[in-house]
């Protein structure tokens, strides 16, 4: 499912303020442990891969309102670390975007970094039961059990937003019984009875709670069709990078390469 | 979403919006966002994403490009509606909510070159990930290129066609297999220059100064101002709810107005 298509402003503070704090310490603890090595070496590849799956995610399905993500891909080439840097990025740059929403970065950088880790962790384990030839098979198997995860991932954090204030709304003028609305002159537009506290009679203040289980059985429905055909692209993707340049798949992009540099001309 | 449309809308535009400085831009669309947030009334959302849609017809921002962008997360935010919303006027307004926190980002992007919008938060975050941001926003520029001459590649290829649905399938993949090692090749070629020019694993950003101090001061104002709206009506609770189509005409009426004047203008 990847990454959250929720509004800002539809989830409570609390959620998405306690997703923001946890990613931010995700990609905190991220940076510091690929400190450890050639920090500098990875700045491109991050970057590079980032805007990959940011160009994937720019074709979309529109009847399902699905688009490619490619996240288990770059899971499988940058690994956990990095992926979850990664994440952060393609969510912060899809916000600035307008696709996907400022407030629910965290929670975005959280299901799609955990996309990429649980991508990442399922297809070594894959490799290692089925082997190196069976690429595609793997890849096929890997994307769909991470996306029905994630996907789960993403009806719980609903389920956990709709019991408050989440689709809490007033509607305005508008009455949502008649849905006629009324008119505000009714009691003199300079009276101001709000100011005074007097809440009209028509106007309402309604508490809702967003649906849960209508939420699951459509995304639930129309996800498989959504995750079979991410399945397919990445394990095309996936396979073809293996036979090509197969160290890039099962030694990891981060594996040392010749630089064409003369070893005097690098600048420490 | 077409990056090279947004970077050229942000880069030559003139209007005294491009011109204004990246911070005033980037504390009104805080302000302008949380005013979304906030607001669970409709119409007040419909009206601050009118007001922002007034700023952007009186800067001059490519119509289509900007609010075909800020439509995009409609489309997601419908389908959520239509999964989780309990009732139509709920739904509206998780679109309503989208489009206008959209249209905020937008118009930022399309008025602010991206070094200036990440100069902020490259300062809080490790520099591995504000320096990755910046050459991802780079980067997506070179991909996207390459990822258009491919599929004109795979057109003439026939790899698109419908005759050959198995064919077409797998020079699709081939062409994003190869755009993938595209990717990674030009990395590390990425790495090498950088290396050549002195990276020393941190990118400095140069915010260039305000051209109008005035300006920025009265966007930061008029931000506050709508935050402050938006923070009434909430508080106000339904006490205030009937007269919420005043703010709603008012933002009608400012995107008219703006209207009016780009076309009088030309």
């Amino acid at each position: 499912m990847s990454h959250i298509h929720i509004p800002d402003g539809v989830l409570p503070p609390w959620l998405w303020g306690l997703g923001l704090v946890v990613a931010l310490t995700a990609v905190w603890i991220a940076a510091t442990v690929a400190k450890r090595a050639d920090v500098s070496r990875k700045v491109p590849l991050l970057g590079i891969v980032s805007a990959l799956v940011l160009v994937s995610m720019s074709s979309e399905i529109v009847p399902i309102a699905y688009h490619i993500n490619l996240t288990v891909v770059a899971g499988v080439l940058l690994g956990p670390w990095l992926g979850i840097i990664a994440a952060f990025i393609v969510e912060v740059v899809l916000a600035l975007l307008g696709h996907g929403g400022v407030t629910v970065i965290g929670l975005n950088t959280l299901m799609v970094g955990s996309e990429m880790v649980i991508g990442w962790a399922l297809f070594r384990l894959g490799v290692r039961v089925l082997g190196r030839r069976r690429v595609r098979v793997v890849t096929v198997v890997v994307t769909i059990v991470t996306l029905a995860i994630t996907t789960t991932a993403l009806v719980g954090i609903v389920a956990l937003a709709g019991g408050g204030g989440a689709a809490t709304r007033e509607t305005g003028a508008l009455d949502p019984a008649s849905l006629r609305f009324q008119n505000p002159f009714g009691g003199g537009v300079f009276s101001l009875n709000a100011l005074r506290g007097e809440a009209p009679a028509l106007s309402g203040h309604a508490a809702t709670e967003l649906s849960v289980k209508r939420f699951a059985a459509v995304v639930y429905t129309l996800g498989p069709i959504g995750w079979v055909i991410e399945a397919l692209i990445q394990a095309a993707v996936l396979g073809y990078v293996a036979r090509v340049r197969p160290t890039l798949v099962f030694g990891g992009a981060l594996s040392r390469r010749p630089s064409p540099l003369p070893v005097h001309a690098e600048v420490d | 979403m077409d990056i090279r449309a947004i970077d050229l809308s942000a880069t030559a535009g003139r209007s005294r919006l491009h011109g204004a400085a990246a911070g005033a831009k980037l504390a009104s669309f805080a302000l302008a966002l949380t005013a979304i947030v906030v607001q669970h009334n409709v119409l007040v959302v419909a009206a601050v994403g009118l007001g922002i849609a007034a700023l952007a017809v009186a800067s001059r921002l490519p119509s289509r490009m900007v609010f075909g962008l800020a439509a995009y997360p409609g489309i997601f935010a419908a389908v959520f509606a239509f999964a989780a919303a309990p009732d139509p006027l709920t739904g509206s307004l998780f679109v309503a909510k989208a489009v206008g926190a959209a249209l905020c980002a937008v118009v930022l992007v399309c008025t602010t070159p991206y070094p200036q919008v990440f100069a902020p938060v490259q300062r809080i975050v490790p520099e591995v990930v504000g320096d990755a941001m910046l050459m991802t926003y780079r980067s997506l520029f070179i991909l996207a290129e390459k990822l258009d001459r491919l599929r004109v590649a795979v057109r003439l290829r026939s790899g698109l066609g419908r005759r050959h649905p198995l064919l077409a399938a797998r020079a699709t993949a081939a062409a994003l297999g190869g755009l993938v090692l595209y990717a990674l090749d030009l990395s590390q070629r990425e790495y090498d220059i950088m290396r050549l020019r002195g990276y020393e694993g941190r990118l400095r950003i140069t915010i260039p100064p305000s051209r109008e101090p005035a300006f920025d001061a009265a966007l930061v104002l008029g931000a506050a101002a709508v935050l402050a709206v938006a923070v009434w009506f909430r508080l106000a609770g339904a006490g205030l709810t009937p007269y919420s189509w005043l703010p709603a005409t008012l933002g009608l009426l400012a995107l008219f107005a703006a209207v009016s004047w780009r076309v009088t203008r030309r």
